[in-house]
């Protein structure tokens, strides 16, 4: 009984995780829930026990495409990487060609809501979607694919791909569209990650296709590494090592030898120093920025200045010293690159000794999450005087309903309104069943096409700053809506701040604050600037 | 530095109280220009021609007046029609109901010759322009202490409509704590907390210094604890806590409500003046 009850389980986290996509238009043929015995007839996954296979079955599905579906396209986030089996995928730049269809894994058609009508029609949003089409694309990711312009790549059977973006929560950086019928395993994130911690052989060749297919690309746009010959940086590709970091996770510590130059692919690193008997946060690293250079380069220091530590999930590549210091003898471009940044890491931490309040900012930033914005509601709270006014105006733009609420976290005299900051690597794109929440090609800004929205919560849940909500329409599911489970429920759709993008005037909130106290900073510099103002 | 495509507003350069008290320079500027002029063509007037609210001097300083109150009621308009994304900042028209309000009641004294009324109306009208405008001047004097008693004194920030039920939601999780504790506990939170997890409890005291009001209110936890286990003051510690919060937003709420309810005794009368002007203008173009 026992076993049935699991059995069941499994089935129906596979509904759960798979319903919205057998129905797919290019989908021929998609599997149930797979078996053990299934599951192990495909060399991929035969090395593992079938306990494991079991914890990770709902996980994955295997789908036989038609030719010529566009399964992604570049800027498109996903939670699945494929691994095919049988037939040809095409990758390619969407920019070089004409993509025959509006890709798979980014939109979906949705059966109207509307119980009068029995017709399938696309909602509002998929013709909105076709006429973004005609428009041009923003490309959202440094192209991180080692692919020349104007040529494309074509994976055959046994090949990963979509691996790299979904692994580091990164944009797809190219389009991929099956060339001839295509049988493919596709495999959900938390399986696909599970695999890899299991496997060293599965680790080895993930990070094999990492170094082929991304790294080279990644070393060249790194403005390091620029003007250093393209055979100089392959060699260089081989050479590195990887390194995935956990959460906290000291990569070097202040005092100890200086043993590598450290470039971040994906994530926060904290900077800390000792200054005046505590650990101070000096500064933070992002993606494409480099430390150690400062220990390297300065003479009589051979010890790291700083503990760089990990702030969530993040990866490292380690450039070792004899290789920087061969590529620094070759192209003086790069030694003049690591003393421009050993300058301004030196100005940075000058003037966080000076301003150690600047610390406690980082160190707040860094643990709320303030790195990741691109435009944060922040208000002066000596100045506001509750009266809502930016919540009734951002209800009146957006048909009643508020897209934020004026609570949040306090630093010093301000709020940090919980409204959703447009993250450098929105979370919430990842794993959206029809594409719904996208960037809207407008700088960074994230938006829900309500039209498209499912009501799913995964974007709601996946927010770490509870700044998307779901809000009940007063409408009910279709009787042919798609995915079927929807049928006859209430329609539920996922709301959240989408920067007034459409109108010239700006944010409402902004707009319709009639004390000025309400204020859109777009990095921790500018937030400084207005603490700053208000200390004087 | 990172910028986003979309919108950035900045403050201005200016220092903490400036910001506050303040805003801006130019409104400021723009203000004590228009106020010197009026004086300047009220001396002038003076020596140039006689005083009297129905001649032509007097009726320019009536129009003028009465032109500049429509205006400075746009802004109440403006808060009506936030959907309208098109319209300026909703601060421009703040600065103008501001200033071009007190513009407005030193042009109506000027209408009436800096004397008191003679009529029934003009005696209503003079009453409700003086109280409009020094109930405006207190609204904005409560508008930029309450924040910083609120600011100062408070960690928590909360959204007035949602306080009483955060204040229920309080209560049910120090009931629970309470549950698990021993008898002084119990008697204690019978004795001193209970009631006060019912519903917001304004006080007077939060308007002068909420931050040592709500010291002082939890103090009596002190009392306790030195005879409590170690596990039971794990607990305690807990529902002080709670506690503390409760207090901050009962603070809040009386403080809010200061900063909402001032407003009724400005807006409406307003609307009773404006309808009385109507009346004074069709009752002088009548006669």
């Amino acid at each position: 009984m026992a076993i049935a009850d699991e059995t069941n389980t499994h089935q129906d986290l596979f509904e759960d995780r798979w319903s919205g996509y057998d129905k797919q238009s290019g989908i021929t043929q998609f599997s149930n829930h797979l078996s053990i015995k299934e599951l192990k007839q495909y060399p991929l996954l035969k090395e593992y026990d079938d306990d494991f296979l079991k914890s990770i079955s709902h996980d994955i599905s295997v789908a036989v495409w038609e030719k010529g579906v566009t399964l992604f396209e570049e800027g498109s986030y996903l939670d699945l990487a494929f691994f095919i089996l049988e037939g040809q995928v095409d990758i390619f730049l969407q920019k070089d060609r004409e993509v025959s269809a509006q890709p798979i894994f980014n939109q979906t058609f949705i059966k109207t809501t509307d119980p009068s009508s029995e017709q399938q029609a696309p909602a509002a949003g998929a013709s909105k979607a076709a006429s973004k089409a005609n428009q041009p694309i923003t490309y959202l990711t440094s192209m991180d694919f080692n692919l020349p312009k104007g040529e494309s790549m074509q994976l055959g059977a046994g090949e990963f791909f979509g691996e790299i973006g979904t692994l580091n929560g990164w944009p797809q950086s190219v389009t991929a569209q099956t060339s001839q019928r295509t049988r493919l395993i596709q495999i959900r994130l938390p399986a696909l990650r599970k695999m890899k911690q299991e496997s060293n052989a599965l680790k080895k060749r993930l990070d094999a296709l990492y170094r082929e297919r991304a790294l080279f690309s990644q070393l060249a746009t790194t403005p390091l590494f620029k003007g250093v010959d393209d055979h100089i940086l392959t060699q260089l590709a081989d050479r590195v090592e990887l390194i995935s970091c956990k959460p906290r996770q000291v990569v070097c510590k202040e005092g100890e030898p200086l043993d590598a130059l450290y470039l971040v692919r994906s994530g926060f690193f904290k900077v800390a120093q000792q200054i005046e008997n505590r650990e101070a946060t000096v500064s933070y690293l992002s993606k494409g920025m480099t430390f150690g250079e400062v220990e390297y380069l300065v003479d009589d220091i051979d010890n790291w200045q700083t503990t760089v530590s990990s702030v969530g999930f993040t990866e490292l590549v380690k450039i070792q010293l004899n290789d920087v210091a061969r590529i620094c003898k070759d192209y003086p471009t790069v030694p003049r690159q690591l003393w421009n940044s050993t300058v301004l890491k030196i100005k940075e931490a000058g003037f966080t000794r000076k301003n150690l309040e600047k610390s406690d900012l980082i160190e707040f930033s860094l643990s709320k999450g303030l790195v990741q914005g691109n435009s944060i509601l922040v208000i002066d709270l000596d100045v506001c005087t509750r009266c809502d006014d930016c919540m009734r105006g951002c209800a009146s733009t957006h048909g009643g309903r508020p897209r934020f609420i004026r609570e949040g976290e306090k630093y010093d005299n301000f709020l940090i309104a919980r409204s959703c900051y447009h993250c450098e690597d929105p979370v919430c794109l990842i794993g959206c069943p029809t594409g719904a929440i996208r960037r809207a090609n407008v700088g960074d800004v994230v938006e829900i096409d309500d039209n498209l929205c499912i009501g799913c919560e995964n974007c709601s849940r996946k927010c770490p700053y509870d700044a998307i909500v779901m809000h009940e329409t007063g409408e009910t599911w279709a009787s042919n809506a798609f995915p079927s489970y929807l049928q006859g429920k209430p329609r539920k759709v996922a709301s959240k701040c989408d920067l007034c993008h459409t109108s010239d005037a700006g944010p409402a909130c902004v707009n319709n604050c009639p004390h000025s106290c309400a204020f859109r900073v777009s990095s921790i510099d500018d937030f400084q600037q207005l603490l700053a103002i208000d200390k004087e | 530095m990172k910028q986003t495509a979309i919108y950035q507003k900045k403050r201005v350069n200016h220092s903490k109280w400036f910001n506050k008290w303040i805003q801006s320079p130019k409104w400021l500027a723009g203000f004590g220009i228009a106020f010197l002029v009026a004086i300047l063509v009220y001396v002038a007037n003076i020596f140039v021609g006689e005083l009297h609210p129905a001649n032509a001097w007097g009726l320019s300083y009536g129009i003028g007046a009465a032109v500049l109150f429509v205006g400075v009621m746009i802004y109440s308009l403006r808060r009506r029609t936030m959907g309208i994304r098109a319209l300026p900042r909703s601060w421009i028209y703040l600065q103008f109901h501001v200033y071009g309000g007190a513009l407005f009641l030193m042009l109506m004294f000027m209408h009436a010759n800096f004397q008191l009324p003679n009529g029934i109306i003009t005696w209503w009208l003079w009453i409700l322009s003086i109280w409009i405008v020094v109930s405006g001047l207190i609204g904005i004097v409560i508008q930029k202490w309450i924040p910083t008693v609120l600011n100062t004194g408070l960690t928590t920030e909360v959204h007035y409509d949602r306080i009483p039920t955060l204040i229920e939601a309080s209560g049910v999780k120090a009931k629970k704590l309470v549950a698990m504790s021993g008898g002084l506990v119990r008697d204690f939170y019978a004795k001193h907390l209970e009631n006060t997890f019912l519903a917001p409890q304004p006080r007077l005291m939060y308007f002068l210094d909420a931050a040592s009001s709500i010291h002082k209110d939890t103090q009596k936890f002190d009392h306790v604890r030195p005879f409590l286990s170690d596990d039971e003051r794990l607990r305690f510690d807990e529902l002080k806590m709670i506690y503390r919060t409760k207090l901050e937003m009962d603070a809040h709420f009386t403080l809010q409500r200061a900063l909402r309810w001032w407003i009724f005794a400005h807006a409406p009368l307003s609307i009773l003046l404006i309808v009385l002007l109507i009346v004074h203008i069709l009752s002088f173009v009548y006669y």
